[in-house]
C-alpha cells in the first residue's frame, strides 16, 4: 500500500499544528463557535447531539495492520472503546472531547492517518473498490489514481470552498463495488479502441433528498489527462453550482438544471484550456505511486487445497461462510475475506477496540498486513491463503465477526440516526438490529439470497436507502417516527433509485413489513432469481397490493 | 479599513493605499485611482478612464471573462466575498492570472477568514482589504502554515511531485 514520504508526512504534521492552534483559539474564546465551525469541519470534527464526533479518513478504504491498531488505541484512549466504520470507508468516533483532538490527531499522524477533508464543502476522501488489486475482474488497480486524486485534492486552493461537499469514487472493474454512479464524479477504468487504459467519467450522481444516477459525460479519457479533466469539472461546478440553497447545491442539481449535454460542453470547453496548464500527473509520479501497489509475491497455489475441501465438508457453517464471505481472488489459492461487521442484533459498522486489535493481528498473520474498509461498512482481509481460511474464520468467531451474511439480508447499512444525529427524524440502528434478529437464521437468509437493505434516519440519505434493494427512510409525521419503504434501488453497475412503495409504517410495523416483502418475493420468484431481478421483472404492484391489503 | 499586501514567502504587510471607490455617476478627479463596479465598466462609460488608474470590483456571480476588453487598462481587481463560503473567488483569482494574464493587484474584500489566506496566496490574490479588527496574526500564521503543495495553481513554487523528482 501507499507509504507517505517526507512530503506527505509534512502535510499531515503541519495540519495538526495548524489545528492545534485553531483549537487553542477556540478554547480561549478568541474564536466563536461560528468562526471555528468551518475550521473544525475541515478536520472532520462535527458537533453532534451529545458530543463531538471525529471522522478519520481512510483513503480508498485501505489500512495497514499498524494503522488499524492505532485506530483501536484511539477508541480506547479518546472514545468509549469503540469506533464506527462508515459508508465513506472512514471511521468515526462519537464521544470526543475538543481539548483532546489535537493530541488525538498527533497520534494518528504517527501512522499517517488524519481527518483532512472528511467533512466540509470540499473534495472528500476518495473511495474505491474494496477489492482493488485482488479482484479477478479488474482492468487496472484503482488505488493508483485514487492516491493521485487524494494528493491533488488535498488543500486544493481553488476547491476548498465549493457550493457543497464533493465525492469521487473509482473502480477498476466492470462489476461496480464502489457505487460510482451515485457519486459527484464516478471514474471507471476502461480500455480504449486500441486496448489502451483510460477512464469513463460519470458526473452528477448522488443520494440525499434528490437521488440521481450519474450520466456518463465522457466514454473515454486518455490516462494521462485525468487530473486536468476532473479539475475542469470542479471548476465548472465551483463557478456555476448553486449557492443560494443548500439543498440544491450539489453538482447533480447543476447537471440536471442545465442538462448533461450542456454541462459536458462546458466541461470540455474548460478542459481544452486547462489541459495545458500543467495540472496532469507526470508519468514519473504515476510510476512512483504505482510501485506501492505492486502485487505481493504470492505463494504458488496452496498445497492445502485438499484440506480446505475437507474443512468445508466437515463444517457446514464454515462452508456457508466461505460461500458468502469469501470472494474469488485473482491469485489461485487465495481468497478475499469479507469480515461482516453486522453480527445479529448489533450496530452495523461498529467495532470495539479489542475487535479492531484482533483484526489487525489477523491481517498481520494471514493477510499481508492489510485491511480494507468497504462502503457497506464491513472490513476485508484481501489476501488470505485458502489453507488459512478455517483458522481465520475460527478467530473471527471468537470476536463475534464470523456471521455468514455478506451481501445477504443481515448485511444492512444504517446511518447513525436519532441515536447520534442531530438531523434525524427517526432511529435507524434499532430497525437494523430488529431486522437482523428477525432473519437470524443463516439457512433462511441463504435461501433468500443477495438482498441489500439500507436505512436512513432522514432524507439526507446517509444510509444510502435510495440504493437499497429494500430502502428504509425515517420520516417525521406530526411528531411520530414513521418509516417509508423504497424498492428496487441498486448501487452497482446497473445503478437505479428505489421507488417509494406507499405510506410509511410505524416503528412496531416496519420489520413485519420487510418480512412480508421478502415472503412475497420468495413466493413469486423464478428459480434462482435474486430479489433485485425479481423486483425489476415484477414491478411494485404485487408488493404494494399485498403489503397494504390488510390496511 | 486597511489594506494588507500578501505575497508567497513574505510576511503580510499593512500598506498605505490610495485607491478609492468612485460614487455612482461621479467622474474621477485627475490623478485619482478609482474602483468602480463591474456594471459601470461594462456600461461603456469612458469618462472613468480619465482617472490615473482604474480598478474594478466583482462579486461571486460575475464572470471574470467579462473583464477581457479592459484587462490591460485595469490596475486592480477587487474580489468581494459575500461570505467566506463563496469559493468562486478563488477560481476568479486564478483565472485572472492564468487566463487573462492579469498582472495588476488582485484584492480580496468582504467576508473571509484569516485561515483562507493560504488559499488566496496560491490562487494569485495579492492584497487584502480588511476591517481594523481583522486578526492579522492568525492570517500571518495561515500564510506560513503549509510548506508542501500537492497541485499547481498560480504560485510557482515546486509541487510535491516535482520536489520528489529532484531527490537524489
Ligand atoms: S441520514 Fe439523516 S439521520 Fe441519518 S446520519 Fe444522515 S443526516 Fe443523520
Amino acid at each position: 500500500m501507499y507509504i507517505y514520504d517526507k512530503f506527505d508526512n509534512t502535510v499531515v504534521n503541519e495540519r495538526v499544528a495548524d489545528f492545534r492552534d485553531q483549537v487553542r483559539r477556540r478554547l480561549s474564546g478568541e474564536l466563536s463557535e461560528d468562526q471555528f465551525r468551518p475550521l473544525r469541519l475541515m478536520n472532520g470534527l462535527y458537533l453532534q447531539l451529545h458530543a463531538y464526533m471525529l471522522r478519520v479518513a481512510i483513503p480508498y478504504g485501505t489500512l495497514s495492520a499498524a494503522q488499524m491498531k492505532k485506530l483501536a488505541h484511539i477508541a480506547r484512549k479518546y472514545d468509549r472503546g469503540y469506533g464506527h466504520f462508515t459508508t465513506r470507508q472512514n471511521i468515526q468516533y462519537n464521544w470526543i472531547k475538543l481539548e483532546q483532538v489535537p493530541d488525538l490527531l498527533g497520534e494518528l499522524a504517527e501512522v499517517q492517518l488524519h481527518g483532512i477533508q472528511t467533512s466540509g464543502n470540499c473534495i472528500r476522501n476518495v473511495t474505491a473498490d474494496q477489492f482493488a488489486g485482488v479482484a479477478g475482474d479488474e482492468l487496472d488497480d484503482p488505488r493508483v489514481i485514487s492516491e493521485a486524486i487524494r494528493q491533488w485534492s488535498t488543500f486544493h486552493p481553488e476547491f476548498s470552498f465549493l457550493p457543497r461537499k464533493f465525492k469521487i469514487a473509482v473502480t477498476g472493474a466492470a462489476r461496480d463495488r464502489a457505487a460510482i454512479q451515485f457519486h459527484d464524479i464516478g471514474i471507471q477504468i476502461v480500455r480504449g479502441d486500441n486496448g489502451e487504459i483510460g477512464y469513463a467519467i460519470y458526473a452528477g450522481g448522488g443520494m440525499g433528498r434528490t437521488p440521481v444516477v450519474a450520466p456518463l459525460i465522457r466514454g473515454f479519457l486518455p490516462k494521462p489527462e485525468l487530473l486536468s479533466y476532473i479539475e475542469a469539472i470542479l471548476r465548472v461546478y465551483n463557478r456555476h453550482g448553486r449557492r443560494d440553497n443548500i439543498y440544491k447545491a450539489r453538482i447533480k442539481i447543476l447537471v440536471r438544471e442545465i442538462g448533461a449535454e450542456e454541462f459536458t460542453r462546458q466541461v470540455e470547453e474548460e478542459w481544452a484550456l486547462l489541459r495545458n496548464e500543467g495540472i496532469n500527473l507526470p508519468a514519473a509520479e504515476e510510476a512512483r505511486i504505482r510501485k506501492f501497489f505492486t502485487p505481493p509475491a504470492y505463494e504458488p497455489a496452496a498445497k492445502a487445497a485438499g484440506e480446505f475441501e475437507a474443512q468445508r465438508k466437515a463444517n457446514p457453517a464454515f462452508a456457508r461462510w466461505v460461500e458468502t464471505n469469501v470472494h474469488t481472488h485473482k491469485q489461485p489459492g487465495y481468497g478475499i475475506v469479507t469480515i461482516s461487521l453486522k453480527p445479529v442484533g448489533e450496530i452495523p459498522g461498529d467495532a470495539t477496540a479489542d475487535q479492531m486489535d484482533a483484526i489487525a493481528d489477523l491481517a498481520e498473520k494471514y493477510s499481508l498486513a492489510e485491511v480494507r474498509v468497504t462502503h457497506v461498512q464491513n472490513l476485508v482481509l484481501p489476501n488470505v491463503k485458502q489453507g488459512d481460511l478455517f483458522t481465520v474464520w475460527q478467530a473471527l468467531g471468537k470476536i463475534g465477526f464470523a456471521d455468514a451474511n455478506a451481501g445477504l439480508i443481515g448485511d444492512i447499512i444504517a446511518c447513525p440516526g436519532l441515536d447520534y444525529c442531530a438531523l434525524a427524524n427517526a432511529r435507524s440502528i434499532p430497525v437494523a438490529q430488529e431486522i437482523s434478529k428477525r432473519f437470524e437464521s443463516a439457512e433462511r437468509s441463504a435461501l433468500i439470497g443477495p438482498l441489500q437493505i439500507k436505512i436512513s434516519g432522514c432524507i439526507n440519505a446517509c444510509g444510502h436507502h435510495h440504493a437499497g434493494h429494500i430502502g428504509i427512510l425515517g420520516v417525521d409525521r406530526a411528531g411520530e417516527e414513521l418509516y417509508q419503504i423504497t424498492l428496487g434501488g441498486a448501487g452497482d453497475e446497473t445503478a437505479s433509485v428505489g421507488q417509494l412503495l406507499g405510506p410509511g409504517f410505524k416503528a412496531d410495523g416496519i420489520v413485519g413489513a420487510v418480512e412480508k416483502i421478502v415472503d412475497i418475493y420468495l413466493e413469486l420468484r423464478n428459480p434462482g432469481e435474486e430479489f433485485l431481478a425479481a423486483y425489476r421483472r415484477l414491478g411494485p404492484a404485487p408488493f404494494k397490493e399485498r403489503l397494504y391489503a390488510s390496511h | 479599513m486597511r489594506v494588507i499586501e500578501i505575497a508567497v514567502g513574505k510576511d503580510l504587510k499593512p500598506v498605505s493605499d490610495s485607491w478609492s471607490r468612485l460614487a455612482d455617476d461621479a467622474a474621477p478627479k485627475a490623478g485619482e485611482k478609482v474602483i468602480v463596479p463591474l456594471a459601470r465598466l461594462k456600461s461603456g462609460d469612458n469618462q472613468i478612464f480619465a482617472a490615473a488608474k482604474v480598478g474594478v470590483e466583482i462579486t461571486g456571480g460575475d464572470a471574470v471573462e467579462d473583464l477581457k476588453p479592459w484587462i490591460d487598462d485595469l490596475g486592480l481587481v477587487v474580489l468581494r466575498f459575500g461570505t467566506f463560503k463563496d469559493g468562486r473567488m478563488f477560481t476568479a483569482a486564478r483565472m485572472l492570472r492564468q487566463r487573462l494574464k492579469f498582472t495588476g493587484d488582485i484584492r480580496a474584500a468582504g467576508d473571509f477568514l484569516p485561515d483562507q489566506v493560504v488559499f488566496m496566496l496560491r490562487t494569485g490574490v495579492s492584497s487584502l482589504e480588511v476591517a481594523d479588527e481583522f486578526p492579522l496574526e492568525a492570517a500571518k500564521r495561515s500564510a506560513k502554515a503549509y510548506s508542501v503543495r500537492y497541485q499547481h495553481a498560480v504560485d510557482t513554487q515546486p509541487v510535491a511531485y516535482e520536489e520528489r523528482a529532484r531527490l537524489p
